[in-house]
């Protein structure tokens, strides 16, 4: 037989095979049981119903209820270190899909997601709206409107998939699975077909079709993949939430959880299954971009310097309703600052560096190597709440069942912490250091591929944004944190 | 059938939000059933505006139907950022006269504070009150 390198390669070597979990003993047999995904979901639902009960009835005062402490210190952080240590993970165990996948027992929804709304803009939309919630009501200081999220997250995920087809929820319209999507980029592993060739000679295509009683047979008995990803065409993580349904399916054993190299897929620009093509995908783009500097936005919310431009622009403008001022300042960090950079480095680029296509085509081909750069941003804020306040969940689950007249757990040791703040910032730095070295090597990649005419200088315009993003993040991590939700109040 | 099935849904989605709507008003229900305040317990700290690292903290103690201080109190306060995560301190009072005590709290992070004082009063009743420190300054 003959082989195509580009299309059709042949089968690794045995011990040339990238490693693959599902091929590991104990954590492999449990992930491939059909069940896997709800045993994960189970846990994390009764964590979410606990602190949606505890964020109504428990204590108002974020520190000591399990509605802030687990969203804002806990969630965070676990999710972000399993993102880079592993995969989209918290998808797969997410505990809002599992009275929506009870409901689909009952109800078959018989609509299509809009085809209007087949893209990343509602929920680009919604995850800025989350962010910008987050710092208008303080969600961090109130476990009432905390857990009225995580309500209203269910709600969502019930109603979008019981009326509509598929997993429109998880694809379009859900905030946090944009975050993982995005992040889920530069993780170590990838839910991938082990060999194509098996796939090239697969007649039924359950990995997308779903297994059937028999081939003719309308009855599908495990569904296919609910986010349009084809196996064999399926390139990296976007959009992929680990839900292991092609796995479940494929009559092959055929799908992995395989190690890639983390980031490499932001350089591919081929046509992805229920992707499409990076290079064309202005609101992929815009998403990636807002993950970038929202993840600066939302490090700035946490530092004194925030309050002094918020006052600075209430007093020059004569506001005083906060919501207004953080609108200007959302503004700012999200749209102007994004537009001027990002424009300034592919308007070089293609001026004077010659890299061929229009300021924009640079701009949305370029706007994914900063996703490393904010991702490691991400992770040294939330890395720092989870970090210093690891142990913190402790007392305030002891003290919520005290206050629930069952204290089994003993006395609330409040003294636990975390690790020390000077133990995490070198920890901070790293995780900034890693970001500003991934996107770093895919703006070189991309330079090199685009064959511009002076690649030198497209590359060092691109480096240039990338180090002013690692100045900035580098700068808030060095701030004192400063815990404050009522600037105007003051 | 497909008519019947998203009826069911939609009566399924209004017991949701009807019982996220009881479990809200309930929540706050709860909380507006604190007991009545008969004691007025006011806090200063200094210095003025606070800073991080160690502050003083005085607090008078007044029996608001009696119209007298409350002296001979144990009164114990926890200082907690109100952002989950974060080390809460802890202090003893001393009384330094007739209903007034005094402790040192250390700040230990610039922002919004949110102090508990926690009284047993000669009498052998509990007097719990939460009071705000805000804008705690970070030099």
């Amino acid at each position: 037989m003959l082989y195509d390198r580009q299309t059709n390669p042949p089968p690794p070597a045995e011990d040339s095979r990238p490693f693959d979990l599902l091929r590991v003993p104990l954590v492999g047999n449990l992930l491939r049981r059909r069940h896997a995904r709800t045993v994960l979901q189970i846990p994390l639902f009764v964590v979410a119903a606990l602190m949606i009960l505890h964020g109504f009835f428990g204590p108002q005062l974020a520190p000591k209820n399990l509605a802030t402490t687990l969203s804002w210190v806990h969630f965070r952080g676990a999710l972000v270190l399993a993102l880079l240590l592993a995969g989209n993970f918290f998808c797969m165990a997410c505990p809002f899909m599992l009275p929506r996948n009870l409901a689909r027992r009952f109800v078959t929804p018989r609509r299509n997601w809009p085809r209007a709304l087949r893209n990343k803009w509602l929920a680009l939309a919604l995850f800025v709206g989350v962010l910008f919630a987050y710092e208008l009501f303080d969600l961090w200081g109130s476990p009432l409107w905390t857990a009225w999220l995580v309500v209203a997250y269910f709600a969502g995920a019930l109603l979008i998939d019981g009326l509509f087809k598929h997993a429109s929820f998880c694809k379009f319209v859900c905030p946090l699975g944009q975050f993982n999507f995005v992040a889920s980029t530069v993780s170590p592993l990838e839910v991938k077909a082990r060999d194509l060739n098996v796939c090239e000679g697969c007649r039924t295509k359950d990995c997308i079709r779903g297994r059937r009683e028999r081939p003719e047979s309308p009855v599908v008995i495990q569904r296919g993949c609910e986010l349009a990803l084809f196996q064999p065409r399926k390139t990296g993580n976007l959009d992929c939430t680990f839900c292991l349904d092609c796995v479940q399916a494929c009559p092959h054993d055929n799908v992995g959880i395989v190690s890639r190299l983390p980031a490499e897929e932001l350089l591919t620009d081929k046509m992805r299954s229920g992707v499409g093509i990076l290079s064309k995908r202005r609101d992929l783009s815009a998403l990636a971009v807002v993950f970038t500097f929202g993840a600066l936005l939302n490090a700035f919310g946490m530092v004194s310097p925030v309050y002094a431009l918020e006052g600075w622009l209430a007093r020059a403008l004569r506001l005083n309703h906060e919501a207004p001022v953080l609108g200007l300042v959302f503004a700012l960090f999200l749209v102007v600052e994004p537009l001027l950079l990002l424009g300034a480095a592919a308007w070089v680029s293609t001026r004077w560096g010659g890299l061929r296509g229009g300021v924009l085509q640079a701009v949305v081909r370029y706007s994914y190597a900063l996703v490393p750069m904010g991702f490691g941003v991400w992770l040294a804020h939330y890395g720092f709440h989870f970090l210093t306040g690891l142990l913190t969940f402790i007392p305030v689950a002891q003290s919520a069942a005290a206050g629930a007249g069952w204290p089994v757990l003993g006395e609330p040791l409040w003294r636990l912490t975390g690790l020390p703040e000077r133990v995490v910032y070198p920890l901070e730095l790293g995780f900034l250091g890693l970001g500003l070295l991934g996107s770093l090597l895919l703006t070189y990649r991309l330079a090199v591929e685009d064959e511009a005419r002076r690649r030198g200088l497209v590359f060092a315009t691109w480096a240039a944004l990338c180090v002013a993003l690692w100045v900035s993040g580098f700068w808030l991590m060095s701030q004192p944190m400063e815990m404050r939700g009522t600037f105007l109040g003051n | 059938m497909t008519f019947g099935r998203e009826s069911s849904l939609a009566r399924g989605s209004l017991v949701v939000a009807a019982v996220a709507c009881a479990c809200a008003l309930f929540g706050v229900a709860c909380r507006l059933t604190e007991p009545t305040p008969d004691f007025l317990v006011r806090l200063d700290v200094s210095p003025s505006p606070p800073r991080v690292g160690p502050a003083t903290v005085s607090l008078k103690l007044i029996d608001f139907l009696a119209s007298k201080p409350v002296s001979g109190a144990r009164v114990t306060l926890e200082g907690n950022m109100t952002h989950a995560g974060m080390t809460p301190v802890f202090a003893e009072a001393k009384e330094f006269e007739p209903g007034g005590y005094r402790a040192t709290l250390d700040f230990t992070m610039a922002g919004d504070w949110v102090v508990l004082v926690h009284a047993a009063l000669p009498d052998g009743r509990k007097l719990e009150r939460t009071l705000d420190v805000k804008g705690v300054r970070a030099d």
